[in-house]
């Protein structure tokens, strides 16, 4: 008997981790997609994500570091608040908040090429080894809302909802979750780029799953568990193919930038070399907002580009399908109605007004 | 030639970025003190309210001239109040001052509750209502149609189907030809795969929505807007101005998805409005069915709807009265730009109250002074209290 309730409440504690599990995985794909589809609180983790900079701009002006604290201690101030059109501007004035950093922030990414600008004069070739390529992709990831870890994040929550799932099917899959496990600690170096390594990765694990523990599972009457597994390995198929799309945007994304920064370069080199001045940083700033827009919108034009943001949603879309998908099947026990259920109703309900507006119609025109 | 060290005025730049941040701090305060923005405020009443949509009709400024109502018809992707956005920029307003009498639909936010909501049920369902509301509280058979951007596609949709109802069409920055790829939107929507955007969401959220319109122009739209905004940072007014414009590019509905799929499917995939294939409640859409006069206004620098997706209409339509108006601006300039509340607005209340001839203007008079006289006895109901003369399908609709 006792054996029982500790089976039970094994069973009821792996639950509860799926369930603790499946919440964090949702707030980790809310932020993973923030850059696709949420756009309320304009640039993600842009406000109060100033990397300390004020070392960078010593000897011009001691306000950065200041000013970051006053920043953050703004930032926080103002989250929360009331209703309506005061949280309105509290958010209008947290956007402005990030403008603002960006437009110091782009005067620390220069800093280095104004200095060398003054110090040793013109060569376009010696100034690209003056902008830092990081800072320059911090620059982009903040512009267009890209996380660089939500994907990596987001893995990892993936891998601790399989845990809890592989918990409650007995350890069923322990060997196989220990090789995910190990696929999972190479992510940081397969984010750099390599969109078919990410594919690899994924199609190896679920494979090897299929051929070897999912056969256990493709036994009838197992039941919901194996649903719910089967269908958690699909999630993840469905997440490796959305990871190596927006690997393969972002990357797009970032030579653009690149291209863009040369361009900037070449621009600034050639009005130093006509003896012209940069009068304020306004000026420098309009430059650069010019530059990049233009690349960018000619990257947008393209026909590859439209067909690969397309691609992009389809599979972050596919994703959120199946993590619907996943809850409903986790939720499908509790006395609570499902999104499935509801779509039902409403369209009970659209039905039924609809044929109630005509009939009220028809019967107006009699009247009439 | 300069010498390299007066390339880069460091020391201005390091006064102005100081200054920036001063002004940006200064400004905290002022935000904090700012509760309300708002939009909208030219005299209205809920006269006619079905399901989320809302019915308003604008108290007249002065003498009503032109015997015809204007029933303005917003797009579903914004919020109407853009045409009313401050009292010096208000295409509205500047309609009433000119004698116009002017009702404008209010489409609401749908919720999961209207997912299935189709173009059939805004068309042939709600605008059709509205249309028949604003007949009878006029007392007029006919309506001057104004369609803005998306709601230019549906009131040519609507005039099509029901031209007996529509006395003159009025669109502004409206698609009706698809097949161009002049703005990205039009580019982008052929490589959306719409049913899996609409079964994902339901109800599309207008943050997503947001989110494509925001990267049409991302270094503009995501940092040098609030940069440019630290120069009028300290005038509350143009504070204020600026948060107007803000409210009202955030306050974006979502889309029900049944309507979005068949908009994105039929006409920016299929341009099935053009090709006189387009099916609504079971009704083919033709153009030609629209003859009434017409006047097709577009912008020439529109990055939204370009062009050459508005100006096509003219020979698509059967109308011999029409005319193709070119304002010089983009396509939020159409409705907010001092350029159109001087030039625009005149324009269309001129084109309109040269059609109004065959109704005389004392007749016009007469039945505006008739309607005032009736709503008074009807105690008008405030705007805001929700409390409309008329709902579908109750019998006090005249």
């Amino acid at each position: 008997m006792s054996g029982t309730e500790n089976y039970l409440d094994s069973w009821m504690k792996a639950q509860q981790d799926a369930f603790t599990s499946m919440g964090d995985m949702a707030r980790k794909f809310q932020q993973g997609f923030s850059g696709f589809g949420s756009t309320g609180g304009a640039m993600p983790g842009f406000g109060g994500a100033m990397p300390a900079f004020g070392g960078a701009m010593s000897g011009f002006g001691g306000f950065p570091d200041a000013y970051t604290a006053w920043e953050k201690s703004v930032n926080d101030a103002f989250r929360g608040g009331d209703a309506g059109d005061a949280n309105f501007v509290r958010e209008t004035l947290l956007r402005s908040l990030s403008s603002s950093n960006a437009y110091l922030k782009l005067y620390e990414l220069w800093l280095p090429l104004f200095k060398a600008i003054q110090q040793k004069g013109v060569s376009t070739d010696s100034f690209k080894d003056l902008i830092d390529p990081a800072k320059y992709k911090e620059m982009l990831d903040r512009v267009f809302g890209f996380n660089p870890d939500a994907a990596a994040e987001l893995a990892d929550q993936v891998k601790k909802l399989l845990e809890s799932w592989t918990h409650s099917s007995q350890g069923f899959m322990q060997p196989w979750m220990e090789a995910s496990a190990r696929g999972y600690r190479d992510l940081p170096q397969i984010m750099e780029g390599h969109p078919a390594a990410f594919m690899k990765i994924y199609h190896t694990m679920f494979s090897a799953f299929d051929s070897t523990v999912g056969r256990v599972f493709h036994i009838p009457a197992v039941g919901k568990d194996r649903e719910k597994v089967e269908l958690l390995l699909r999630s993840l198929d469905v997440l490796s193919a959305y990871l190596a799309k927006n690997t393969e945007f972002e990357h797009t994304m970032y030579i653009t930038g690149l291209a863009a920064c040369e361009k900037m370069i070449a621009a600034v080199a050639e009005k130093v070399s006509a003896g012209e001045e940069f009068k304020d940083f306004g000026e420098f700033f309009n430059l650069w907002i010019t530059v990049n827009e233009k690349a960018y919108s000619s990257l947008f034009q393209t026909e590859d580009y439209a067909k690969m943001q397309g691609e992009l949603l389809e599979a972050s879309l596919d994703v959120r399908k199946h993590s619907f998908k996943l809850m409903e099947l986790h939720l499908y026990d509790l006395p609570i109605a499902l999104r499935s259920e509801m779509d039902d109703l409403y369209k009970t309900v659209y039905e039924l007004k609809k044929k109630v507006k005509g009939l009220e119609k028809q019967l107006g025109e009699v009247r009439a | 030639m300069k010498t390299t060290l007066e390339n880069f005025n460091m020391k201005n730049f390091a006064r102005e970025l100081g200054e920036a941040s001063t002004r940006f701090i200064k400004s905290a305060e002022l935000f904090a003190s700012i509760d309300e923005i708002d939009v909208g405020t030219a005299p209205k009443d809920l006269v006619y309210e079905e399901d989320k949509l809302q019915l308003f009709h604008y108290k007249p400024e002065g003498k009503v001239t032109c015997g015809v109502p204007v029933l303005i018809v917003y797009a579903l992707v914004n919020r109407q109040y853009m045409l009313d956005i401050q009292p010096d920029r208000s295409m509205v307003r500047n309609l009433l001052q000119h004698g116009m009498d002017v009702y404008i639909v209010d489409w609401g936010y749908p919720t999961k509750a209207d997912m299935y909501l189709g173009l059939d049920d805004y068309i042939t369902g709600y605008l059709d209502n509205c249309v028949d509301f604003v007949r009878k509280d006029s007392g007029k058979g006919q309506v001057n149609l104004m369609g803005i951007c998306q709601g230019g596609t549906f009131c040519g949709m609507y005039a099509a189907l029901y031209p007996k109802k529509v006395k003159n069409l009025v669109t502004l920055v409206a698609p009706f030809d698809f097949s161009t790829n002049d703005g990205l939107l039009f580019s982008w929507a052929k490589h959306l795969n719409i049913d899996a955007l609409v079964d994902a969401y339901r109800v599309v959220p207008g943050d997503f929505m947001n989110s494509g319109f925001l990267r049409l122009m991302p270094f503009t739209l995501n940092i040098r807007k609030y940069v440019d905004m630290l120069e009028v940072i300290e005038d509350r007014e143009k504070l204020l101005n600026f948060l107007r414009m803000e409210k009202w590019i955030f306050d974006s509905p979502g889309q029900a998805g049944e309507c979005l799929r068949q908009f994105i499917k039929e006409c920016y995939q299929q341009n099935k409005l053009v090709k006189g294939e387009m099916k609504i409640g079971g009704r083919v859409v033709d153009l030609k069915n629209i003859t009434m006069p017409l006047l097709n206004i577009y912008a020439s620098a529109d990055h939204l709807v370009p062009p050459a997706a508005t100006k096509p209409l003219n020979d698509l339509v059967g109308s011999t009265d029409k005319s193709l108006y070119e304002f010089k601006g983009g396509h939020i300039g159409v409705f907010v730009g001092g350029k159109s509340q001087k030039e625009l607005a005149p324009a269309i209340s001129k084109w309109l109250h040269d059609r109004d001839r065959s109704e005389p203007a004392v007749k016009a008079a007469k039945a505006a002074k008739a309607t005032k006289a009736t709503r008074a006895t009807r105690a008008t109901k405030a705007v805001g209290k929700k409390q409309p003369r008329a709902r579908a399908g109750n019998s006090r609709t005249k």
